[in-house]
Order: structure tokens, then C-alpha cells, then sequence
């Protein structure tokens, strides 16, 4: 499956979640959204992604969020699956786009190679509900109700590797929300979550 | 008895802060125990303690108030998710670090404020953790305190919230210096 077809889809889908990127998916999903909930983990810690938004998910069980995280970054931190699940993150909704490299730094393989099965792990961690998808049709009918279970949820995406390259915060960057810093970044998203409150 | 843990517990409750999150020791476990306690707070245990500052950044953006709280040693481990998550986004965050070591370290004629060299960092009857701690905090420019009494729980959360980043109170069993 094409990253941009995965992605396209779940725009088509997507509502007022938060949607936090990392890595290789951070401009792609910028060129696709701007929307004040999305929220780029870039110029960051390496492999925090899913545990920052699991974090946001603890603050507001009123909303769902989408952490659309890279294979690497969520082999370096593991325990978040089991943090996850321990903690009852019913509106987490995990996304591990794997593609088997590391991509922005130029498709190195991964430690255990391709095929790694992160649903596997999201369900021996205590995760509800984990699906993988290799077919960017069925990823699309199954959005619906992905998006309403309760979780937490893991997609594993298994995608093709591409050539995104690193990833800076500058005013020249095409997708909105590199063009900040990650600290303006977090404030901002902090006031948009506060201007939601129920 | 009162014990340290208790003390910072109703400090930081008196303060607003609704979740801790981290790894207990012998010495938080306590405290631990009355954030999973209270209604007011929540207890967040974790695998490792880089997690633990991302998940309290993302409590944070989410408009929630949250500490961490973790040993010495997890803090040495958590280095690139201090500085990547919580001190570049301008968390004010109150991280509660158990100073494992410290009263051995002093029974050796050892402050810990200066870089050890390398027979310190050998010895079997000093924690190497202690050693490094505090120069450790310093080479990172991080704010912190030894505590002392409950205001210092007042005093560094003062220093999070004005310089708008995460800092430091040690613990250690003894409530003070040993």
C-alpha cells in the first residue's frame, strides 16, 4: 500500500481528533491537513511520539487521538503498548505506518527485518483491538469503526518504503505546522484543546 | 509518621496537580500511593522513565498539571526525552527524583556537586548514580533542588513555572541532608 493512499483515507474519515505525526508521515500529512488539532512530533525526542499523545489522550478522554507513528519510533519504545493498555486509553488510536526502515534517514532496515507483527504485540500487550492492513480499500472501510471503538487501538499499516527526508521546523516549510517551534507548537495545541473544553 | 512522600503529595495537591507519572522506588512509593489514592489525582506507572516525560508533556498540552517522579538512575536513562519533549516544548514540569546514593556517597567525603573522576566511579562502596547526578543536572542546565522542607516543593514549582521548563527536586529517604 502507498503511504499517500493510507493517508488520503484517513482524511477522508478524520473529524475534530487529534492527529499527532512523527517521522516520514509529519510532511506528507501536512501537505493533506491543516487543521488546529494537528500536531507534528518532529525537532523532538527520538521514539516519544506515541507515548506524547497517549499523554493527551489521558488529558482528554472527551476526544479521540491519532498518533500516526513510524515503525521505528515505536520499537524504541515498546512499553508504551503495555502503558497503553495498562492505563485503559479507551480514545487512543495508534497508527503504526511500517514500512520496515528507518526512511528519513534513508531506508536503513530494521532490527528483526520486514514483516514485524505490531498488532501481534498491541494484543499481548492487553489492546483491544489490533488490525493490520496491507490494502488501502479495506484500511478505508474499516476507518469508520476503528475511529468509534473503544480502545486502545493499534492499526499496523504495512506500506511501501518512499524517500521522505528529515524533517526541520522552518518558516519556509510548505506544511503549516513545521513552521513553528515544537514549544509554539505545543502551546498552540494546548489552547486549541482548551477552547474545546466540555 | 509523616514521611517525605506524604509531605510533597499534599504540596503539589495544594498546588493543582492532577496526575504523577513515572516509576516508584522504596522511597516515592508512598507518594505514589497517594496520587493512585486521592480522587483529585491520578497515577500513571510506566515502562521506562524517557516515557514517563512524554506522557506528562502530552498531560500538559492536553491542559492537565502533571509531575514526574523517578530515581536517579531512570533520570540518567530519560536524558534525550527530557531535552527533546519536555524541555523543548517549555513544560513546566516538576520532577520529584529520588536521590539513590546520596547518604553513602556523603559517608564516602564525596559532595556530588563536581564531575567524579574515574576511582570514584569505580568503587563498590559508593552508588555511581549519586555521583553523577547532580553533574548530570548541571551539564544539562537544568534547575534544581535538594529537598529540605515542604516549601521547597513550592520553590521549584515556582522555578518550572517561571522559566516555563522542567526542574528538579531531590529526595532522598532521609527528607534532607543525610
Amino acid at each position: 500500500m502507498k503511504k499517500s493512499a493510507a493517508l488520503d483515507a484517513l482524511v477522508r474519515h478524520r473529524t475534530d481528533e487529534v492527529v499527532v505525526t512523527s517521522m516520514s508521515v509529519v510532511r506528507p500529512w501536512g501537505r493533506l491537513s491543516r487543521h488546529p488539532l494537528d500536531f507534528a512530533s518532529a525537532d523532538s525526542a527520538m521514539g516519544h511520539t506515541a507515548d506524547f499523545a497517549l499523554g493527551i489522550a489521558l488529558a482528554r478522554p472527551d476526544r479521540r487521538v491519532i498518533c500516526l507513528n513510524g515503525d521505528g519510533s515505536m520499537l524504541m519504545t515498546l512499553g508504551t503498548l503495555v502503558t497503553a493498555a495498562g492505563v485503559g486509553a479507551h480514545n487512543l488510536v495508534l497508527v503504526v505506518v511500517n514500512n520496515g526502515t528507518y526512511e528519513i534517514t534513508g531506508n536503513q532496515p530494521l532490527p528483526g527485518g520486514p514483516g514485524l507483527d505490531f498488532a501481534g504485540m498491541a494484543r499481548a500487550s492487553g489492546f483491544p483491538v489490533a488490525v493490520g492492513f496491507d490494502d488501502a480499500d479495506r484500511f478505508e472501510a474499516a476507518l469508520p469503526e476503528l475511529l468509534r471503538a473503544p480502545g486502545p487501538v493499534l492499526v499496523d499499516l504495512r506500506i511501501e518504503p518512499e524517500d521522505e527526508g528529515p524533517i526541520q521546523r522552518r518558516p519556509d516549510e510548505a506544511a503549516d505546522y513545521l513552521q513553528v517551534s515544537l514549544e509554539t507548537s505545543a502551546r498552540r495545541l494546548r489552547e486549541a484543546l482548551d477552547a474545546l473544553s466540555p | 509518621m509523616s514521611t517525605v512522600g506524604d509531605a510533597v503529595f499534599e504540596r503539589l495537591l495544594q498546588a493543582g496537580v492532577t496526575h504523577a507519572v513515572g516509576l516508584p522506588d522504596s522511597v516515592t512509593a508512598p507518594l505514589m500511593a497517594r496520587f493512585d489514592a486521592h480522587s483529585d489525582t491520578r497515577w500513571i506507572p510506566v515502562t521506562r522513565e524517557g516515557e514517563a516525560f512524554a506522557v506528562a508533556a502530552g498531560l500538559w498540552v492536553g491542559g492537565r498539571t502533571p509531575v514526574v517522579v523517578i530515581q536517579n538512575t531512570g533520570l540518567l536513562e530519560s536524558g534525550d526525552s527530557f531535552r527533546g519533549v519536555a524541555v523543548r516544548m517549555g513544560v513546566p514540569l516538576v520532577t520529584v527524583v529520588t536521590y539513590r546514593g546520596l547518604a553513602g556517597m556523603r559517608g564516602a567525603g564525596w559532595t556530588g556537586s563536581e564531575p567524579p573522576d574515574r576511582s570514584w566511579l569505580v568503587r563498590t562502596d559508593v552508588d555511581s548514580t549519586a555521583l553523577l547526578t547532580e553533574p548530570t543536572l548541571r551539564a544539562w542546565g537544568v534547575p534544581y533542588r535538594l529537598y529540605e522542607s515542604p516549601d521547597d516543593v513550592d520553590r521549584i514549582r515556582h522555578t518550572a513555572e517561571v522559566e516555563r521548563r522542567p526542574a528538579v527536586l531531590l529526595i532522598s529517604r532521609s527528607g534532607g541532608t543525610p
